[in-house]
């Protein structure tokens, strides 16, 4: 049979097709899915990051890697279901209203994918009230916002009042990124976070829900 | 950099360029306007402005101080219709020997800015990558839709008193190393539906070339120039196709490249594969 060690190796070169055979074959082989997620997976996907990071790695293999941990994730996410284990975490993400940009947005979904975290796209254009809606479904949810236009970047504000007159403030927790955003921004507008790459996002996430 | 029939307009003075934003964070003008001499200089036909969302009068001033130092014709590159408006007031078409400025950009997003001509006439830049239908705004997802946008917005330009030789099409270039959704194809597609429209015959085409190499990194793993390299495969895809001007680097080594550059196979490939294949190829030109 073949190693679960493999599925690190599968993830961090990207290699899809291994990491789906790898990780069915762990399965059958009765390898528990918490430790083939928590020893082999999350671990792959933090090496990525700090490929990443070192500029070893660029955005090609993020997203090369982030597909290859998905592919074992589709599998993995029924068993981890019965097994009881939990995401990092659960993340509504998207770009803002009035802005179409996707390109980060989804590079970061993917990335907080990767890191283990339940991730609910809503796309681009989303005004506020969606992700009030989304918000509201689950208690200790992030909302992860993204815009690309400095007329659009107005719109995180909007958001975050909205989650306070909604009463959700408290219990969420608020992270920005694009193209004009700036630490500085973020500060200005109340969040709770910001990143400026997609890597740097996960760890964000993962301090937000300590 | 020079390519015979290739008009750059020089991208450096823009908010989102984090050597630049520095400079505007400090203050620094005179770095501000040394970009311009450079550019100037680097053989760029028009120097865009963008201030990010610093305020309008601040767009007025730098316009005024560019002016200042080169005769080139400035780009006011803002999506925000009040630093336009300042930008386009400010600007001195006689600075820059009678010629128009460009408006980078109006898409079907933000029609409004067409009512700017009535401040001065200007080139704009038509951004043909988004739409909106029957209210619902949105990205074109193929070559007719991208197609359609531009027949639009050509439309109201020309009723806004301009001809098809004031109007720059933009059909939206996207980071190759991100591109899982055929984006280069459908850019491709367009520009050929485009550059075979007798009623657009004339109007020039243009893309943010730097944006097309964003996240990649600088040199092959042989330690070649990327960026340059794949660039200039995209214009020898492109130029044939009716692109006659970009938004670009004039320190970029541009170049029309034979058919059997590498750079020039992996472009074809990602055009013919898509999907994550053509993310895999272009990780595959550079490891």
């Amino acid at each position: 049979m073949s190693d679960p060690a493999q599925l690190y190796d599968a993830i961090l070169t990207g290699n899809a097709k291994q990491a789906e055979e790898v990780t069915n074959a762990a399965l059958a082989a009765g390898v528990n899915p918490t430790e083939l997620l928590g020893n082999y997976m999350i671990p792959a996907m933090d090496e990525v990051g700090k490929r990443f990071e070192c500029n070893e790695y660029f955005v090609p293999e993020l997203l090369i890697a982030a597909r290859a941990m998905k592919t074992a994730l589709q599998i993995l996410t029924p068993k981890l279901a019965e097994a009881g284990t939990e995401a990092a975490g659960r993340v509504v993400i998207g770009t803002v209203q009035g802005d179409l940009h996707d390109i980060g947005k989804n590079l970061v979904a993917s990335m907080l994918e990767g890191g283990g975290f339940e991730v609910v796209d809503l796309g681009v254009d989303v005004p506020a009230s969606r992700f009030v809606e989304a918000a509201q479904e689950k208690n200790g949810t992030i909302v992860a916002l993204s815009a690309l236009l400095t007329t659009t970047m107005t719109q995180m504000k909007a958001v975050i009042e909205a989650l306070e007159a909604a009463g959700l403030r408290g219990a969420t927790k608020v992270m920005v990124g694009g193209a004009p955003i700036t630490q500085q921004y973020a500060d200005e507008i109340g969040a709770d976070g910001y990143s400026d790459n997609a890597s740097a996002a996960v760890a964000l996430a993962r301090n937000l829900v300590k | 950099m020079a390519i015979e029939g290739l008009t750059v307009i020089g991208e450096s003075i823009n908010d989102s360029v984090p050597s630049t934003k520095k400079l505007f964070d400090a203050g620094d003008i005179e770095g501000i306007l040394e970009l311009a001499r450079l550019q100037d200089n680097g053989g760029a036909a028009y120097i865009d402005v963008n201030v990010g969302a610093r305020p309008a009068e601040f767009m007025a001033d730098m316009v005024r101080k560019v002016q200042q130092v080169t005769a080139k014709p400035l780009s006011i590159d803002t999506p925000d219709p009040e630093i336009a408006k300042a930008g386009l007031e400010a600007y001195d078409p006689d600075r820059a020997g009678g010629a128009d400025p460009i408006l980078n950009s109006i898409s079907a997003l933000r029609l409004e800015m067409f009512d700017l001509l009535s401040i001065r006439r200007f080139k704009p830049i038509l951004l043909v990558s988004e739409q909106v239908i029957d209210g619902k705004s949105g990205a074109c997802h193929t070559a007719e839709e991208t197609y359609r946008a531009a027949l639009v917005l050509a439309e109201r330009a020309r009723q806004g008193g301009l001809a098809n030789g004031d109007l720059i099409i933009d059909p939206g270039i996207a980071p190759i190393g991100t591109d899982s959704e055929g984006n280069l194809a459908r850019l491709i597609g367009a520009m050929e539906l485009i550059h075979n429209d007798a009623n657009l015959a004339g109007v020039h085409m243009s893309v943010g070339l730097s944006n097309f190499t964003v996240m990649l990194p600088a040199k092959t793993a042989s330690g070649a120039p990327l960026k340059s390299s794949l660039e200039s495969a995209f214009l020898t895809k492109a130029m044939p196709l009716g692109l006659d001007m970009v938004i670009g680097s004039v320190r970029r080594k541009y170049e029309i490249l034979e058919a059997d550059q590498p750079a020039v196979q992996c472009l074809e490939d990602c055009i013919q594969q898509g999907g994550f294949e053509s993310i895999m190829r272009v990780r595959d030109f550079y490891s």
